[in-house]
């Protein structure tokens, strides 16, 4: 993975003196509560409904086992000892005093980890697939375009104060998007053209919040030289026409709805011209020195599917279970991607303990080089294990609480901290998912029904993505009680759609019935194999209405 | 005398921001762009103008820039950051040499980006505390990006 040279490091160590500085001088009333405020966002920093929340920046979900224990130890310093991985692939802690923020950022700055730009409005922490660099089907690996993104987004001077957050997310599979880039203020598909040459499709105007929308095709094709000249171009064009009048119409997806595309890209173009082949082009040798940093690790000479793997396969159900659902193919002979789940009963999706973390940072120095992934659903991944090695990795994974082998059926949920942390939840989405996990408890029905994604979101910010679940839930408040809005047909991948409203909301303790009737539509209808969103789009919405709002006899 | 921050030194300001439309306009106002425009035959000697959130740039292309000593750029918020690409568009696209003046309610701790985009000069609010604020224009001694002074992306020069 990407390792600072002293020029990063001194990047990193004097943001943590300017945001000690800025604290010192909040704490001592010389900066308002209203000019603190965007630029402790800036640097990820919350006021939430008991404590502060820090959010730290987990680039394109990348971590080395040194850096986990890092989180680990700081969560039990000056935290609850846990942490909540978000969908963005960032670690959220929930309780740290914002006096102690500073210390806590110099401690991330001894291992190469920062909170830059989690927050605010500004460019985020760039995502893509938790499988980069270790599936056959990739185009490239797209972490060294990330960490191109990541240098040229840190401290942009001219957008740190836009419209509204901007979210950037990258794609590399034809046949996934595991990133859920079409939902995103911009996603980049990194393709070859018929020269061969890299360059990417650029998605613009997808997210999700009050007014969720599929991104739209501005390039087919840009040759990565010119991405970043692009990427300025199209920010630039947002950051002076955006809307600033109102926050819920702030995202560039309302400007590029507003203008329309064709009207858009015009502009943008217009503003490329004058940026295209400027110093902003990345040359050649920069690629190479990213990619670099990327390189396979030392695999060694092995073959698919050795003897102490498949014995166990035929002895073992449970194993043969968690092998199906929670480990994936490896380009690698002899290796595979193996998902360490954070979807246990009982823990709210996406959380883990300090004790989780340190027995996660154990397992990728034993079984996975020493790092590890957090992916966009909320779990860990282990991304070079050795075929022969997991009967042991899942021992030891069950013992720690990883091996729920749900992943991608419905308890694998992604779930936002909701009313149970977050000021601006209108209900609390935790206990949904836990009465969810509690219902849908029998592993083979879980299996029979196959993939669902289920997305819980307490309000309509969506940081549980409940728009593109197949399945969404979202918290509503109504006259102070909380209530639950269900979507269905939603989708994050290349196939990408926004959730219709079943109708009326539901109270908390109606949810798992619900979805236990609109379970039993689905099976009564599927064909052979169908996924659920596939008999969804086929028979439409209304069986699923009519049994979610029958009457009882 | 008013005082503000340019080119790196409290100095006194001997420029005067017209707000008003209505205000008469003399040799050293800054006077609003628009007003500018509607008046330019008839205005006389000033500064220079100023641009409000919104203006964009666009209608300088064709204007002799040379004739502004100083090019005002409004922040009625600080969070509001149009400022931003109207000041490295007056240096890099329209090759604007004159001086570029942050106005209104921008914040001492934005100084190290406005000076990146082209900002040379600061007129605080007036509670604003010049020498604590100027202590703050250089947060970090090397950036990524390229700017108005060093075009070239640190990757040109790693």
């Amino acid at each position: 993975m990407y390792q600072y040279d002293a020029i990063d490091q001194q990047l990193v160590e004097e943001r943590v003196a300017q945001f000690r500085d800025q604290t010192r001088r909040y704490l001592n009333n010389e900066l308002s509560e209203q000019e603190f405020l965007p630029l402790r966002l800036q640097n990820g920093l919350y006021v939430q409904r008991y404590a502060p929340m820090l959010r730290i920046a987990i680039p394109y979900g990348m971590l080395s086992s040194a850096q986990l224990r890092k989180l680990a130890d700081i969560s039990c310093r000056y935290d609850k000892s846990y942490g909540h991985f978000s969908t963005r692939q960032n670690l959220q802690l929930n309780w740290p005093k914002i006096e102690d923020v500073p210390d806590i950022l110099a401690e991330l700055a001894e291992v190469q980890m920062h909170a830059v730009q989690t927050s605010g409005n500004c460019i985020r922490n760039t995502t893509t697939d938790q499988y980069a660099g270790v599936i056959s089907d990739e185009t490239v690996d797209p972490r060294p375009y990330c960490e191109l993104i990541r240098q040229w987004s840190t401290f942009h001077p001219e957008f740190a104060f836009l419209p509204r957050k901007f979210k950037i997310a990258v794609n590399a599979t034809e046949s996934s998007d595991r990133a859920a880039t079409q939902v995103h203020d911009i996603g980049l598909h990194i393709k070859k053209n018929e020269a061969g040459e890299i360059g990417f499709k650029v998605i613009v105007g997808g997210g999700l919040g009050r007014t969720p929308m599929v991104g739209v095709t501005i390039s087919e094709f840009t040759p990565r030289a010119d991405l970043l000249t692009y990427l300025d171009a199209i920010i630039r064009v947002y950051n002076q026409q955006g809307r600033r009048d109102n926050k819920y119409k702030a995202r560039i997806k309302i400007l590029v709805k507003a203008l329309g595309i064709e009207e858009f890209r015009k502009r943008v173009d217009a503003e490329w011209a004058h940026l295209k082949g400027k110093e902003s082009t990345v040359p050649m040798s920069e690629f190479d020195r990213l990619a670099g940093f990327f390189s396979a690790p030392a695999y060694d000479n092995l073959t698919n599917y050795p003897e102490a793997l498949t014995s166990k396969l035929a002895s073992s159900a449970g194993f043969a279970r968690w092998f199906e659902r929670n480990t994936f193919e490896h380009k690698q002979a002899g290796y595979r991607i193996v998902t360490l789940t954070l979807k246990k009963a009982g823990q709210a999706p996406g959380d883990a303990t300090a004790e989780q973390m340190q027995k996660a940072a154990d397992l990728a120095d034993k079984f996975s080089f020493g790092e590890l992934r957090v992916s966009h659903e909320q779990n860990l991944v282990l991304a070079d294990v050795r075929q022969e090695q997991l009967v042991d990795l899942w021992e030891a994974a069950k013992q720690a609480g990883f091996a729920t082998p749900t992943l991608g059926l419905l308890t694998d949920m992604i779930c936002c901290p909701g009313g149970d942390f977050c000021a601006l939840a209108n209900a609390k989405s935790i206990p949904i998912a836990a009465q969810i996990q509690e219902t849908f408890n029998d592993l083979d029905y879980l299996y029979d029904l196959g993939n669902i994604d289920l997305n819980i979101s307490g309000c309509m910010n969506a940081c549980g993505h409940h728009h593109v679940g197949n399945l969404g839930i979202l918290g509503v408040d109504k006259k102070g009680e909380e209530f639950y809005q269900i979507s269905i047909g939603g989708a994050s991948g290349h196939d990408a759609s926004i959730g219709k409203i079943l109708g009326p909301s539901f109270a908390q303790e109606e949810i798992s019935s619900v979805i236990q009737k609109l379970m039993n539509v689905y099976v009564a209808n599927r064909s052979e194999e169908e996924r659920f969103i596939d008999t969804y789009r086929r028979v439409g919405i209304t069986p699923f209405k009519e049994a979610a709002y029958a009457k009882a006899n | 005398m008013p005082k503000l921050i340019k080119n790196g030194e409290i100095v006194d300001n001997t420029y005067y921001w017209l707000q008003g439309a209505e205000q008469a306009a003399t040799a050293n106002s800054i006077v609003p762009a628009q007003k500018w425009l509607a008046d330019k035959d008839s205005i006389g000697d000033i500064a220079g103008i100023w641009l409000e959130a919104g203006d964009g740039v666009e209608f300088l292309q064709d204007v002799d820039l040379k004739q502004f000593q100083v090019i005002g750029i409004n922040f009625p918020a600080f969070t509001d950051g149009r400022g931003f690409s109207y000041a490295r568009l007056l240096k890099e696209r329209l090759n604007y040499q004159g001086e570029i003046r942050a106005l209104g309610n921008f914040i001492p701790d934005q100084l190290g980006f406005l000076i990146r985009v082209g900002f040379n000069s600061f007129q605080f609010n007036e509670e604003v505390d010049l020498e604590k604020a100027l202590a703050l224009h250089k947060p970090f001694s090397i950036a990524y990006q390229g700017d108005v002074s060093e075009p070239r992306p640190l990757f040109l020069r790693r």
